[in-house]
């Protein structure tokens, strides 16, 4: 049957009507006028409907005795939630059978609201085909449950629900119940994932939407709950519960209904794109150092949090989630009066009254819970957060108190966090007040995934990863360090706290951290030590990422001065276990292989040096600064300070350790001279004139070590002792005790012809093996003599992360020094460092190298080749 | 236009993105990537326990330039990322077919 135009013509009005209440409705919303919008958005709907159901020509033509049928509401509109762009399901009804002309209904009612562009489903079925239908497919299933009647004959309306309740409920609940629960926990999966917590989803997210309607089908299905005031009318929520499950609500919808405004479509990912503009909608205002969209996002985040635990608890409640599977194996909570376990298997406590007469059982329920592994019942969190106000300074200062949550927060990990649940019931808040500050604190970046509070718990709860067997595998070398560790608590104290001092605009957290962490250690009653190693965990917990992405690692000096802050091998050892664990509870952007390798390398050459011991010892440290001052002082001019200090940056590690403050200014004024000259060169009279020292400062080159020693034994001058240093701008500084010129008279002129010497052997215009090879022939020995100790030579590339160090033990002869040198040089190397020392005729030398790219040589082929080149040239080898 | 392409010492990256920005090249893509050259990787033994690192961490830094500019462009970063010690990389040139603005379907140089 055709509808005639004139009939189209009636119905018109009503779908008009619809889209203009429906603007104005939206236009309140923006306006923030409509507290209840999704309620209202339904009703304008349900109007709609009345209307057409009233006017409609088909249902008289049905034969409302014959076939009487019913529209209802179906899902969302079921629940009165319409948002902006949610569609629109409906459900129309039978009694025995659908009609043929069902579908001239379904133009009628339906079609006009397809031309104003609304997406509306519908179902034509009979009751009997619904049943059965909603009884094979969950999800009609569900969009059944939340059915409502919106006109028509009601008596179908009632029948279809009861025999829902009967056929299917009654029967099959347990089962349908948990493939709900199972297809939650799927979704939580797939919705955990780290980019939907940048930009959560706010309907299938962890606390979106969905998880208040698993609640609600969960509910009904296995009790006579008919809408949502039901959770506390039936005792499912206490009042506080309900009006915080209402408020999470409330402001997840409006969330969800401006962003389907913002997109312009049914979108429920709050993407990037959105988020500012949404808090700009949403009226937030900068305030407390926070700009209004990190303020926004954090509300949404505390609302959607709670959300997902009432959704998580609800099913705990149930006995059906998969954690308990213990239900019989779980004795009593040994003896801990006041606390039992539930017919559950969950812990809570005897009675309330029973926390009045003894509060630490507020703490002593979270130790349990972590002893024995089992989660909190819901009725135990609700009255940790109803009394959670005994939790008063002096409870947070008892020492009774401190050492109980000093056991949980070192518990090696269990199934349930404790720690988590102590956050959630507000109970850690009170414990440690400070943690009100960075509650739900979002920043905003793609950096960090979590609110500050939750970061600093995953921080502790994976350092703790660290010392299982999962640990072993997946992070060998932060499980090997973990289970060395002395005094775990404080490393567990520095991760519980590290970001404590983001709560403060204008500082440094860090900083400001570190301060706090003292505060709250003092107050709970700990020792300076153990307080001086949480505050500098903290201050420094990000030195070693910014060292190791920002600083050149292959420089000997980077470690050095991380060493030198450090000061200790355990503090290392902990300081990077905190790096680790707080760069893995940010996100995945702040942690991959990249930054491991380069965080792990840094990591194994500050070890070294602290193993070692001479570089950065506190005495070292405080003996350099010492210096420093010094040489500082020595200084006049204001711009010669400047110039000082910038020459501080170069020195190396070992010369500023070695080299006395005063000798430091006499080099400092050489490198002044040198300019672009080759080098410069300082002639000085020992006290007892014995000896000579010369200093000598020179751009660094490979081979300058050995020019310089060939050109003393060129001249005569017994090397006796010399120290070797490189600074980092590729300055040697080099200084040497000789025996002075046999002819002291014209000693002046000796070193003048010196001096002129080695100015040609760098230039190329002298060659020295060939002017030193008489000289030599008839000084080395041929033989070793008969009772010396045979020459020894070391290659040890595992003292230093840095260079590869040769050690030379032999007997002295003029020119030895030239020649071991020389060696060196041919092997491809280039002598940072040297020492050479002298006693009687015994030689000791140690080098410290690297070859011409500025490598260790630690291959053995390499090792052996160094040694074979050596040993050719020291006494005894006959060439 | 051209493509370059820089591996860098991961440290250097500040000094080379502000080079870069003084001559006036805004834009540059960078990726965190691993390798090696003659730069070989090392093993460290701590505690008994052998750690290896075959390949060593870089930053690989991607920009298009006119030809003209290819030279001003590869001489900035080569000085700012120097350090004089093994490892600190290589500048790679490539042609560079074709370049669309997403915003505004601007094609070619006006898109760099």
């Amino acid at each position: 049957m055709m509808l005639t135009n004139a009939k189209k013509i009636k119905f018109v009005p009503a779908a008009e009507q619809l889209r203009e209440k429906s603007a104005h409705l939206i236009s309140d919303f923006l306006k923030r006028k409509t507290p209840d919008f999704i309620k209202e958005h339904a009703q304008i709907l349900d109007d709609y409907f009345f209307e057409s159901f009233e006017n409609s020509m088909i249902g008289p033509k049905m034969g409302m005795e014959k076939n009487p049928y019913a529209i209802i509401a179906l899902g969302g509109y079921g629940r009165q939630e319409q948002f902006i762009h949610s569609d629109v399901d409906l459900l129309f009804l039978f009694e025995k059978y659908v009609p043929d002309e069902a579908s001239d209904l379904i133009q009628e009612v339906v079609y006009p609201l397809w031309d104003i562009g609304l997406e509306v489903g519908y179902a034509t079925r009979s009751l009997k085909e619904c049943v059965k239908l909603a009884g094979k497919d969950l999800e009609v299933l569900t969009s059944v449950l939340d059915a409502r009647l919106i006109c028509g004959m009601s008596y179908l309306y009632s029948a279809l629900m009861e025999q829902l309740r009967d056929k299917i409920a009654r029967k099959r609940s347990r089962k349908i119940i948990k493939k709900l629960i199972e297809n939650s926990r799927l979704r939580h999966e797939v919705f955990g994932d780290s980019a939907f917590l940048l930009e959560p989803n706010l309907k299938e997210g962890q606390g979106g939407l969905r998880d208040y309607h698993t609640m609600l089908w969960i509910t009904k299905l296995n009790s006579n709950l008919r809408q949502f005031r039901d959770f506390e009318y039936y005792g499912f929520l206490s009042h506080d519960e309900f009006q915080s499950l209402k408020k999470a609500l409330h402001f997840i919808g409006s969330v969800r209904n401006c962003l389907h405004h913002l997109s312009d479509r049914k979108c429920d990912q709050l993407y990037f794109e959105y988020q500012i503009k949404m808090a700009h909608a949403l009226k937030f205002e900068t305030a407390n150092g926070q700009q209004p969209v990190e303020i926004f996002l954090g509300k949404l985040h505390g609302h959607m949090e709670f959300l997902k635990q009432q959704h998580l608890m609800l099913i705990y409640e149930l006995g059906l989630s998969k954690n308990l599977r213990s239900k019989g194996k779980i004795a009593g909570p040994n003896g801990v009066a006041g606390l039992e376990i539930t017919e559950n298997g969950m812990l809570n406590f005897v009675s309330s009254e029973s926390i009045l007469d003894d509060p630490s059982l507020l703490m002593k329920i979270f130790e349990e819970s972590a002893a024995l592994n089992i989660p909190l019942s819901a009725e135990a969190k609700r009255l940790i957060r109803e009394f959670s106000y005994l939790v008063d300074e002096e409870f947070s200062s008892s020492a009774k108190q401190l050492e109980s949550f000093e056991r949980i927060l070192v518990k090696p990990i269990s199934t349930f966090n404790v720690l988590n649940e102590m956050l959630n019931t507000g109970f850690l808040i009170r414990f440690i007040p400070d943690f009100k500050d960075i509650s739900n604190r979002i920043q905003y970046d793609e950096y960090h995934l979590y609110p500050v509070d939750r970061h600093l718990l995953r921080t502790v709860q994976y350092i703790k990863v660290f010392g299982t067997s999962e640990g072993k595998s997946k992070y060998p070398l932060c499980n090997d360090l973990y289970k060395g560790l002395k005094k775990r608590s404080l490393l567990l104290w520095a991760a519980l706290l590290h970001d404590i001092g983001k709560g403060k605009t204008g500082v440094s957290h860090s900083i400001s951290g570190a301060e706090i962490a003292g505060e709250i250690l003092k107050k709970k009653g700990y020792g300076a030590e153990d307080i001086e190693t949480v505050s500098f965990l903290i201050k420094e917990h990000l030195l070693l990422v910014k060292t190791a992405t920002r600083r050149d690692l292959n420089d000997e000096e980077t470690a050095v001065s991380c060493a030198r802050k450090i000061k200790d091998v355990e503090q290392l050892k902990m300081l990077y276990l905190l790096t680790v664990a707080d760069c893995m509870a940010t996100g995945p952007k702040a942690w991959s292989d990249w930054t491991a390798a380069l965080l792990r390398d840094l990591f194994f050459k500050i070890s070294k040096i602290l193993e070692k011991g001479e570089l950065a010892s506190r005495e070292a440290v405080e003996a350099i600064e010492k210096k420093k001052k010094e040489v500082l002082g020595f200084a006049r001019p204001r711009y010669a300070k400047d110039a000082i200090e910038t020459l501080f940056g170069f020195m190396s590690p070992r010369y500023l350790l070695y080299i006395p403050s005063a000798s430091i200014m006499e080099h400092i004024g050489l490198y002044n001279n040198l300019e672009s000259g080759a080098f410069v060169w300082n002639v000085a009279k020992t006290f007892d004139s014995n000896t000579r020292t010369v200093t000598i400062c020179a751009k660094d080159r490979p081979g300058l070590f050995s020019k310089i020693a060939g050109t003393f034994t060129l001249n005569g001058l017994d090397i006796l002792d010399a120290q070797i240093f490189t600074w980092r701008n590729n300055i040697a500084v080099d200084i040497f005790e000789v025996t002075p010129p046999v002819d002291q008279i014209f000693e002046e002129e000796r070193w003048q012809k010196a001096k002129m010497q080695l100015q040609e052997a760098l230039s190329g215009g002298l060659d020295l093996k060939k002017a030193l090879k008489e000289k030599i022939s008839v000084y080395r020995p041929e033989k070793r003599p008969v009772n010396g100790r045979p020459h020894q030579i070391n290659v040890d590339n595992e003292s230093s992360s840095f260079f590869t160090i040769i050690e030379v033990f032999t007997h002295d002869f003029p020119g030895l020094l030239f020649m071991i040198t020389d060696a060196i040089f041919r092997c491809g190397l280039d002598i940072w460092v040297a020492k050479i020392a002298t006693k009687v005729d015994q030689v000791v030398d140690v080098f410290y190298v690297r070859d011409f790219d500025g490598q260790k040589v630690d291959t053995p082929e390499q090792e052996k080749m160094i040694k074979n080149t050596v040993e050719e040239i020291l006494p005894g080898f006959s060439s | 236009m051209k493509k370059v392409e820089a591996i860098i010492k991961p440290f250097k990256l500040d000094d080379v993105k502000e080079a870069l920005n003084e001559i006036g090249i805004q834009g540059m893509t960078i990726s965190e990537v691993k390798g090696y050259g003659r730069q070989k990787g090392h093993k460290e033994i701590y505690r008994g326990a052998e750690y290896v690192v075959d390949f060593i961490p870089k930053i690989k830094i991607e920009i298009i330039v006119q030809s003209e500019r290819v030279k001003e462009v590869m001489e900035t970063i080569q000085k700012a990322a120097y350090t004089g010690k093994i490892g600190d990389g290589k500048i790679f040139i490539l042609p560079m077919e074709e370049v669309i603005r997403v915003r505004t379907g601007e094609k070619g140089e006006d898109a760099i």
